[in-house]
């Protein structure tokens, strides 16, 4: 997987080298190593999705998508480097603790719609490459919209007190009872493809009620069902095939022939279809080790 | 027969005709058989991917059957897009899972239904060709020209 991924580095390095020289600037420029696997990571991480109001046909990372919630409407921030509208004053440690903590650089909580309960998990090395790959994207000057949030769900001060019930900040090591593959489709479930943010049912409060990990929820996003995909025979993933879930990460194809669409098409679109086979491959090694639930 | 009764029958007639007629363009007259000819439709389509997908998992599928499979999905790629989504048949029809934005942008939903076809003759000529890598590629071709509309266009199911 390693060497996988250093080979993808290196055909990638003509293609980025360009834009960081002419991102200048910062240390981070002069890094395309630190770009290119930002690059890989920021797929695996599905940020271009939430981050990009593609319909209305807004420049990708400039935000304005709306999330539609049961707490209420958030519209998704610019993530460019742009200094005033994006991300641009951001340092290596406002960029972790955002992250890592779910806090702006001005101290205020982040809105867990920003999914950092999962992307918490994510190592300091895998954070700052991707801050290396958004910082060398074009800066876009595009105004960011206001969420359209009631009370309580719109008061930011009561934020930190969902995170001390829901959120166990920092990365989680590595099993060494497990094999590597497994460790690895861990980290790219829980930390990077945040997948229970979705297939893990809620609380009242909107927080992940662990006890169902990745158990399936009828209320997702834009209201759609999302399926069970624990290791349960009958209701979850038990019965499907490395072969039938490498085509559905890959390709979107379920053994049936039908091809997912939702919200769960623009993930294979823009996330896991561009991974590599050995990441997927773990992904499926980890998700069948999954405690089954109905 | 006095001319009430001829006009009466004439009537009748004619207008057993007209169901005839449009009946049979539409498929069927009622939205909620027009849905589940759809579903047929579909799953038509469905099963032809999934036995070329056989083949490409190497899990037991047979060159044959992908070849039959991708003359399934070509079959319903050349269907007529009026014909397989026929307005009034959106979600809430019988268990129709077609957002109503289908007819909304219907210029746009139809240009992908027509971009199957081109998929599907491809995918035909890689199994043909019978290069697994190849034909795994081809359906892939294929099964994002599908994703694309049940991205925008289907309401979840479970």
């Amino acid at each position: 997987m390693r060497r996988r991924a250093w080979s993808l580095t290196a055909r990638a390095l003509p293609l980025v080298l360009p834009f960081a020289l002419v991102a200048g600037g910062g240390a981070w420029a002069a890094d395309a190593d630190a770009v290119a696997r930002g690059g890989y990571l920021f797929q695996a991480a599905g940020c271009l999705g939430c981050h990009t109001n593609e319909k209305a046909g807004g420049a990708p990372l400039t935000g304005g998508r709306a999330l539609v919630t049961p707490f209420g409407t958030f519209h998704t921030p610019n993530i460019t480097p742009d200094p005033v509208n994006g991300i641009g004053r951001w340092s290596d440690a406002d960029f972790i603790r955002a992250f890592r903590e779910g806090v702006r650089p001005d101290g205020a909580a982040l809105f867990p719609a920003f999914p950092y309960a999962s992307y918490t998990r994510m190592t300091d090395r895998d954070l700052l490459d991707l801050k290396a790959y958004l910082f060398a994207e074009k800066p876009q000057a595009v105004a960011n919209k206001p969420h359209d949030l009631s009370p309580p769900f719109s008061w930011r001060f009561l934020v930190p007190g969902w995170q001390w019930m829901y959120m166990t900040p920092g990365p989680v090591a590595d099993d060494p009872g497990k094999p590597a593959a497994w460790n690895r489709g861990r980290y790219l479930v829980d930390a990077l493809g945040h997948c229970g943010e979705c297939h893990t049912p809620r609380s009242l409060l909107g927080g992940l009620d662990q006890s169902r990990y990745l158990a399936g929820t009828p209320d997702g996003p834009d209201g759609d069902k999302v399926p069970n995909i624990t290791a349960h025979l009958a209701k979850g993933l038990g019965k499907w095939s490395d072969g039938d879930l490498g085509m559905l990460l890959e390709l979107g194809l379920k053994p049936d022939g039908d091809v997912a669409g939702g919200a769960m098409g623009e993930v294979v679109r823009n996330s896991t279809s561009k991974l590599t086979a050995e990441d997927r491959a773990a992904i499926i090694a980890y998700l069948k080790t999954v405690p089954p639930k109905e | 027969m006095n001319n009430r009764v001829v006009n009466a029958l004439a009537a009748a007639s004619l207008s057993a005709l007209l169901v005839a007629a449009f009946g049979g363009m539409a498929g069927a007259a009622d939205p909620a058989d027009m849905v589940k000819e759809r579903q047929q439709t579909m799953k038509k389509l469905g099963g032809g991917m999934g036995a070329v997908a056989k083949f490409v998992k190497n899990e037991g599928g047979t060159l044959e059957d992908a070849a039959k499979g991708a003359e399934a999905v070509l079959a319903v790629a050349k269907m007529d897009a009026k014909a397989v989504f026929v307005p009034g048949t959106a979600v809430g029809v019988g268990e129709s899972a077609a957002k109503p934005e289908l007819w909304q942008s219907w210029s746009v939903a139809e240009e992908r239904w027509k971009a199957v076809q081109p998929a599907a003759v491809k995918l035909g000529e890689a199994i043909k060709g019978g290069d697994r890598a190849q034909i795994a590629q081809a359906l892939g071709a294929t099964s994002k020209t599908c994703g694309t509309c049940h991205e925008d266009f289907r309401v979840k199911k479970q």
